[in-house]
Order: C-alpha cells, then structure tokens, then sequence
C-alpha cells in the first residue's frame, strides 16, 4: 500500500470491503454484488461528503448496472475543474479492473489511453489483484481516478491545455 | 428488478444529493491566514511548526528556547527544533539572538551550553577527582562529548576553586596524588647513582603506580614525572646535571667519578681510557685534557709528564750504558707497546739519542743503545765468521743444498746448527745437533766423511759439485776460466745461500745464546723483540759477510791466477823438456826392450814430476776457488807424490777434470810416453792450461840450454857415477841433436849406440867408464858391513879409477864436432894415465 498518500490510504480503509465475486454474466450473484457495490460507493460517498471532499456523481446507465456515468472534479487554485466520467463493467469484473474514462480530456495528456482512458499507477493493477473480489467500484474511484486527477489536473492547467469554464466563458463572450 | 438494489440505488441517489457538511479544512485555513496577511490585519511574524498545524510567534519560540535552555543548561540545537517543533533555521537565528543576549551562555558546535552547567559538571569532576585521585581529560571528554580542548579551557578557570586538584597534560590529579606522585619523583632520582636515562626511570615509575593503584589505574605521563623532576631539579631537592633533557647524571656521581679519576691519577700518574669507559666517561681524552692540562694522551692511557721522565731517565741510562731496555718493563703493566712506542717518541733523550744515532727503538717499545747493537752485530760476525771458515767449504754446500731439498722450516735451523756443527766440531756439540747431522749425513748418501775410510775421504764433495755445476748448467771447462765471467751469476747463487745462511731463526737462536737476558727476562716470546732486532742486525750482517766474500773472492781470484801462471809457467817448461825427451825415444824406436825402459824412465822421472805440479797446483787452485785457506807457504814444488797420493788429488778435482786427471796418473803407471801425452793434452786442455809445441827454432834453443846445462852439470860433477849418464845424453845432443833421459839400465845400450858416431878412441874411453863404473856399481850394492875391509877397498879403488876417469869424460862432451874430441880426448887421457899411475896420492888427495 505504500506509493499512496496518507489521505488516500485512510479513506480507502474505510471503504466497506466486499464479498460476492460474481461478474455481469452470474446472473443472481452479479445483482448480490452490485447491492454491495451500492453499499460501498454510498459508504464512500457519505465519507467524503462528511470531509468536506465530494468529488464526484455517478449512477449506473443501465438496468444491469454494466455501464456507469456521471461527473468528476477538481479544484485547483480556488477554482473549480469538471470532467465527464464514464466507464464499462468488463464481463471478467472483479478479476478485472473497469477502465475509467474522461472523454473530455482524451488526446490533452501523456497519461491516458485511446478514447480517454486514463492511465493508472503502476501500483494500482497489482493491488487490485491482491484484493480480487473486495474492491469494488467505489475503490476503483478512491484508488485510481481521485490521485490521477490530483496530479493530472494542476499540470493540465497550469499547461493551459485545460481551462476553467469561466474562461472559457469569458472568452467566447468576448469574442 | 430487486427491491433492495432500487432501494440501494435511491439511497445512493440520495447520498450523492445530500448537501455536504462544510468543513474549513486546514488548506482553508492556511488560506485564511494568508488572506489576514495579505490584509495586513496580523501585521507581525508568524512562523509555523514544521507540521505545519501551528503558527508561533518569534517570541514565543525564543521564550520556549529559553525554557528549554535553563532546563538542563546545555541543549543542542537540533534538540531545541524538535522540541519546539519549528524549523532549525529559525531555531538557530533565534538561539543566535539569545545568546547574544545573554553572556552566561554560548553557543559552542551546535549546542547551546549555560556557564552554570559548566559549574555543575566542575563539581562532578571535582567529586569524581576525589575518588579516583586523577582523571584523564580526554576521559571526562569523551563522557561529555566535547572536545577536550573545550573541557580544558572550561576547567582551567574552575581549578583550585571548583576543582580541587591540577592539571598536567591532559590529566587532573589531586594535590595529594601530586605530591606522592612527586615523592616518588623524589625519591627515585635521589636512588640513581649512576648516570641514567630518565625515560627508563619513569617507566618503571609509571609500571609501580600501576601496581599501586591496580588495573584501572591510569597511565601518568612521563612528562608528568618530568616536570616534577625538573621542578624538584630547580628547587635544588635533588642534585645532578641534565643532559639533552633525559640523561641525568647525579652529582654524587659525578663526584665519585672526579674523584676516582683524581686518585687513580694522582697516585698512578696515568689513567688508562679503559679506567675511564668503566667509570662512564665516554670522551676520556676531552676530559682528561680539560682535567690536567699537563697530562698527555696516548693510545690507550693518559700519562703524567713524570712517567716519561722516568722513561727518560731509564732510557737514558741504558743507552749510556751501551745497553738496551724494554720500555714496557719500565712502564706499569697497563700499557700497551703502541703507547710505549708513543711515550717513547716523546722521551727527549731517546728522541736525540736517535736522532744522533745512539740509540734504536724496535718493536715499539725496546730501546738499544747503538752501542748494544754494534756489540752484538760484532759477535754476530764472529760466529759468522766462524762458520764462514770451513763455511767454503763444499760440504756446506752440501748441507745448504740439502736444506733447500729438504726445505721443511725446522730443519732449516737444524740443518744450519749442522753446517756450523760439521766443520767446528770442536766449538758448541749438541746432542740434538749431532742427531740432527746425522739424519742429514744419511740424507745425503755417499757424502759421509769419516764413517767412510780410505782414500774416499774426500771424495764426498765430488757428487755434490758436479750436482752443483749441473744445477749452473755450465760446463766444467768454462768453470775454472771464466771465473770473472761466471762470476756474477756466482754472487748471485751465494747470496742467496748467504740469505739461507744468515736466517732470521738462526739469528735469533745465536742473539738468544749470546744474550741470555733475553731469555731470562720471562718474557712471554722472545720472539718479539728479538726477530726486530735479528731484523736489523741481518742486512747488516749480511752487508759485511758479502763484502767479506768479495773481498776473499777478489783475492781468490788473483791468487788462482797466480797460481795458474805460476803453474802455466812450470809446465810449460817441463812440457817442453818433455817432448824434447819423448824426441829422443826415437833413437831406440827399434830396440823394443830399450825403448820401453826408456819410455818407463821418463813417466817415472820427467812425466811424474810434471804431473805432481799440475795436481797439486790444480787442488791449490781449486781449494782457493771453494774460499779454503791456504797456507801461503805451502810449497807444491817441494811435494812428490807417491802413485798412491796422486790418485786422491786427481779425484778430488772438480767435475770432468777429476776424470781426466784420473787418465792422466793411470797413463803414468804405463808403458807409452804418448798416451801420457795425450792425456795431458786433455787435463791441460780441460784445466784451461796452454801447452806449447815444440818447433825447430824453439828445439834448437832447449837443447842449446840443455846442452849448456849438460856442460856446466858435467864439468861440475864430481861424483863418478851420475856422470856418466850425463856424458851421455851430452853425446846424444851432440850426435844426434836430441835430449835423452836414460836410466842406468839403458846406459849401456845408449853408449853401443854411439859406437858408430864416436871416434874409437872416445868409444873406448866412454866405454871403459862405462864397465868401470858398473863394476862399481855392483861393487857397492854387493858390499856389506862385513867384509868391509876389502870390498870398500875395492870400491874405493874403483872409485879412483872412475875419477881418473872423469876429467877423460868430460873432456868428450867439450868437442862439438868428432875430430876435437878425439884431440882432447887424447890429451885428457894421458893425463888421466898419469894421475892413475899414482894412485896413492890421489887416494891420500881423496882423503
């Protein structure tokens, strides 16, 4: 678990661990998992809203609860940064990891695949490994996109590559 | 759809709605802060903590430094920043401040120490110091963690009032301890009585306190010890001199050595450097010098001026005394004969005396008078001389040649002994010599002179000499002429016997018989002055005995000449008559038993005497050759030698010549004249002799003498019957101008022959005296005691006769020619006739 700040590793162990290692295609054992899914991202959730540290909103974009969207931000210098977030249940879940992706930024940095898919810590596939069928969804997020958009978000914009919609706003009207 | 995961999902919905608690984070804060700052609403200072949560005003953090500081008194820096929790930069400028501030503390490596913990730690030291009596700094340094360079400079002021004790090159020691320290100190160098090395000493000082104090004692520093010493040197507790800081030499024994030094010189007036070493005086010379400046040095010891003056006087004495002495003998037992030799140099007497020649030094310390050594060279050359007198002798020779064979080192003296032994037998004998003699005499096989008897006698020397002449590698000839020739090459052989002969050994054992002081002196070798002293006594002696040889040989030389001229000279004109007789023998070259009458006639008579002059000459010559003495009265005409005598003298010639002149006296007990005469061509031809032909002229003028002699003989003679011969061989020369020698027995036949050549008459006459004096001749050999009476009457009658007869005889010879003769013979006869006639007067005229 070294590699990740302190804050990171205390939210994380609060997180409630799960139990049910079942992908999208077990039928009845997928449903049992996605409840504990529900169960730790609300856990997670509540804990970062009760630290003054909500940073993001998801639900789930269909039925069987395989694709997930929502929002994700960053405040950098008193001001407020928003992405797009969206990603897969792979049929493999929980032996795999989901592929968190931020559309908005694909091709704006080093550190993300094609298609925005962001380019986690070498630290992350082997701890996911180790801890197979306990993290879920909302450790995913904890684990892997809230340090990336820590380090990524700061470079983007002080790059000028990323900037704040008010900016933006400011400079569209003034054109 | 399940119930459960709707409801989970409108709970998660309702989660994400829910307004969330606002929190003012730390970031808010910190922004907060900032913000006020900006604002100017906090216008001071502030400094946060290094985690960051706290602020702190600068006041506060010296304030809390402060409290910090007083705690314990000393505080790092570092300690201060964690305990205030603020950063070291800001610590230190404020520790910085504070101290500055404050003049009890200060701020030493990083640490912030207060004077007070420093009078603390004075304390425990000084309490520690107690109980253990000495502390190392370096100790209370590394239990301090601070250089002990600090601890020292922090306690030098505290000593004596917070600390009680002292410190001495890193150590503290109490007053106490000091002063045992320094009783020991004390005591240590008052019990050195000898001249030490201070070091040694505290050594074993350092190793007893160690015994004292047990294994935790700690090490003192020498320099300890030393200062103490040399404090205690100061105050003049202890006495002595320090030399190159260690090497302490205490005055007790610098006085005991002063005085040692001055007794022993005082009462011995010399000090030998050896004393001196053992007294622990490195440099004696330098002292001593510096001590008396009178004194003076020598090799090995130092003298008062008063031994050389004793020396002086002592040397003196025995040179006037014509004396010698062993300067050591005089000198006390400690010197060594350099220093003799040294002393001597500097006695004034000995230096004139061998400056003008008085005196000699040999072998360092012996002195001789000159006077001594003239002595001794004189009686040296006595004994020389004495051996040099049968020394020429060939069996010395033999003898020194045999040495040379022998070559073996101890018997060169023995063989030497002998030389002298064999010819002074009647001086020194010597058992051991004899024996000695004897070994050599058998050595030398076939030269043993009395063991052999008879006429080898003096044979011995043959084989050696011509072993000798072989070893010269010259031929006999040139031995005797080329005397002056050969000479030098001689010398040269004989000084080297002469080297053998005069040995050192055989010096030293004669200066050892002749001055047996020597000896009795109970010196331990003898040898060491006497083979200095046979050292310069031999080429002396050898100078002399060589002059004496060249004189003897100078004179040799002229007497051999003189010898051979005079031997030259009888030879020549015997060999002469000799040949003109041999001329003669022709006459009867055809009446064999007369001829060898004749021929037994001459060797016996003419040949023998001949060669007797030659053999006795030869052995004269030979004898003054080989440095023999002879009697210069000795004459060899009046000797005759009988066969027997010859033989020897012709053996005891040298080499070839002995075989020659051997041949020689052999041809003479033959029957031929001419084998003698070869013979003695060869001995003469060998001996460098020169033998003259007889030629016409030189014939004529013999027998023209001859003939006068014959003459002069006859009308001299008075006795009848050797006249006849006389007459005889007168007529010969006459008739047939030849010298004949005949015996009485060929007398008869000589006159036959001249029947033919004489006139009758004178025949008759020659005749007559002839038968005459036969008769008489056998009158007297038949006469005896007696009938005395009648046959000396006879005899007597005859006797007249015959001298009736004489003046007729005579009267033949005085015509050259026949026809003279014959007148006179006539004459003379009547004359005779009448003086015949009276008989009685002439008897009574004889009578």
């Amino acid at each position: 678990m070294e590699g990740w700040d302190p804050n990171t590793k205390s939210t994380l162990t609060q997180i409630p661990l799960l139990t049910t290692k079942a992908g999208p295609r077990d039928g009845a054992a997928w449903t049992q998992r996605l409840k504990e899914e529900y169960k730790a991202l609300i856990a997670y959730t509540s804990m970062n809203k009760s630290n003054d540290n909500d940073w993001f909103r998801i639900s789930a974009a269909n039925a069987d609860g395989t694709r997930w969207t929502g929002k994700c931000w960053y405040i950098h210098n008193l001001l407020k940064y928003e992405f797009d977030l969206q990603f897969d249940i792979p049929v493999t879940y929980p032996s795999t990891a989901p592929e968190i992706e931020l559309p908005q930024l694909d091709g704006k940095t080093q550190k993300m695949y094609r298609g925005g898919k962001i380019c986690l810590t070498v630290h992350f596939k082997p701890l996911w490994a180790k801890n197979c069928p306990r993290f879920g969804i909302a450790h995913a997020l904890c684990l892997g996109l809230a340090p990336w958009l820590a380090a990524e978000v700061p470079v983007l914009v002080d790059s000028g590559m990323v900037k704040h919609k008010d900016d933006t706003a400011s400079a569209s009207e003034s054109l | 759809m399940d119930e459960e995961l709707l409801e989970l999902q409108r709970q998660f919905e309702f989660a994400q709605q829910a307004k969330s608690s606002i929190r003012l984070s730390d970031r808010n804060v910190v922004e907060l802060v900032q913000k006020l700052h900006d604002l100017h609403i906090i216008d001071f200072d502030l400094l946060h903590t290094v985690s960051g949560k706290e602020y702190i005003t600068p006041e506060q953090l010296s304030l809390e430094i402060v409290k910090e500081i007083e705690k314990l008194g000393r505080v790092s820096l570092i300690d201060l920043a964690d305990a205030t929790g603020v950063d070291l930069y800001h610590v230190e400028k404020q520790t910085q401040r504070i101290v500055a501030n404050d003049a009890s503390l200060t701020l030493i490596n990083g640490e912030v120490i207060s004077n007070s913990y420093w009078d603390t730690v004075a304390e425990d030291i000084n309490e520690r110091l107690q109980e253990c009596s000495q502390i190392a700094l370096a100790e209370i340094a590394a239990q301090l963690q601070v250089g002990s360079e600090l601890i020292s400079t922090v306690l030098e002021p505290r000593i004596g009032t917070l600390v009680k004790g002292r410190l001495e090159g890193g150590q503290l020691y109490t007053p106490a301890y000091v002063s045992r320290v320094n009783a020991m100190v004390c005591g240590a160098s008052r019990g050195i009585t000898v001249p030490t090395n201070l070091t040694t000493v505290w050594s074993s000082l350092q190793m007893l306190l160690q015994d004292m104090d047990g294994a935790s004692g700690v090490a003192v520093e020498s320099s300890f010890f030393q200062t103490l010493f040399n404090s205690l040197v100061k105050d003049g507790e202890i006495l002595g001199s320090l030399r190159a800081g260690v090497h302490w030499t205490p005055a007790v024994f610098a006085i005991a050595q002063k005085e040692s030094v001055d007794s022993f010189f005082s009462q011995n007036s010399f000090v030998s450097y050896e004393f001196m070493h053992k007294l622990g005086i490195p440099q004696p010379i330098q002292y001593l010098q510096s001590r008396y400046p009178e004194g003076i040095p020598l090799e090995s010891i130092f003298v008062h001026p008063s031994t050389i003056e004793m020396l002086d006087a002592a040397a003196e004495d025995a040179i006037e005394r014509n004396s010698w002495i062993d300067s050591l003998s005089v000198l006390p037992a400690s010197f060594a004969s350099q220093d003799a030799s040294r002393i001597l140099s500097l006695c004034l007497s000995v230096h004139m005396a061998v400056k003008s020649n008085k005196a000699l030094i040999l072998g360092d310390s012996y002195v001789f008078s000159m006077g001594f050594v003239k002595d001794l060279f004189d009686r040296m050359e006595k004994e020389i001389e004495m051996c040099n007198l049968s020394g020429f002798s060939g069996t010395v020779r033999d003898d020194l040649h045999a040495t040379e064979e022998a070559k073996t080192g101890k018997e060169t003296s023995n063989s030497l002994a002998d030389s002298n032994e064999n010819f002074n037998v009647s001086s020194t004998n010597k058992q051991g010599f004899e024996k000695g003699s004897k070994k050599r005499k058998g050595k030398s096989a076939g030269k043993t002179g009395p063991a052999e008897t008879g006429p080898d006698t003096q044979e011995p020397t043959i084989p050696s000499k011509s072993k000798k002449n072989q070893r010269k590698g010259k031929d006999t000839a040139a031995f005797q002429v080329l005397d002056a020739k050969s000479g030098s090459k001689k010398e040269l052989d004989r000084t080297k016997e002469d080297n053998l002969f005069v040995s050192e050994e055989w010096l030293i054992q004669k200066i050892m018989s002749l001055f047996p002081e020597f000896d009795e002196q109970g010196m331990d070798d003898p040898e060491t002055i006497l083979r200095p002293l046979a050292n310069h006594v031999r080429p002396m002696l050898l100078n002399s005995w060589k002059e004496r040889r060249k004189v003897a040989f100078t004179d040799n030389a002229q007497r051999m000449k003189r010898v051979l001229d005079n031997l030259q000279r009888k030879i020549d004109e015997s060999f002469l008559n000799m040949q003109l007789y041999e001329k003669a023998l022709d006459l009867f070259e055809d009446d064999q038993s007369t001829s060898v009458i004749l021929h037994k006639h001459l060797l016996r008579t003419t040949a023998s005497s001949i060669v007797d002059t030659v053999l006795l000459n030869l052995d004269i010559h030979n004898k003054i050759k080989n440095g023999i003495e002879i009697e210069e009265s000795q004459n060899p005409e009046s000797k005759s030698l009988t066969s027997g005598e010859r033989l020897p003298f012709a053996k005891s010639l040298p080499g070839l010549l002995s075989v020659k002149a051997v041949a020689l006296v052999e041809s003479l007990e033959g029957k031929s004249v001419e084998t003698f005469l070869t013979a003695f061509r060869a001995l003469a031809e060998e001996s460098g002799l020169t033998l003259k032909k007889l030629d016409k002229k030189l014939e004529r003028t013999l027998l023209h003498s001859y003939r006068k002699d014959l003459i002069s003989q006859v009308s001299a003679e008075v006795d009848p019957v050797p006249l006849l011969p006389k007459v005889v061989s007168l007529l010969y020369i006459q008739v047939h101008n030849k010298a004949l020698q005949a015996p009485g027995r060929a007398i008869s036949v000589a006159v036959s022959r001249l029947k033919d050549k004489l006139d009758d008459s004178a025949y008759k006459i020659l005749m007559d005296y002839h038968t005459a004096t036969v008769a008489l001749l056998a009158l007297t050999s038949a006469a005896t005691g007696d009938d005395e009476d009648c046959s000396s009457d006879r005899v007597l009658t005859k006797r007249v006769l015959l001298e009736g007869l004489m003046p007729e005889l005579k009267g033949l010879q005085n015509n050259s020619s026949p026809c003279p003769v014959r007148f006179l013979l006539m004459e003379g006869f009547e004359e005779n006739r009448r003086r015949l006639s009276t008989p009685a007067d002439s008897v009574n005229k004889l009578y």
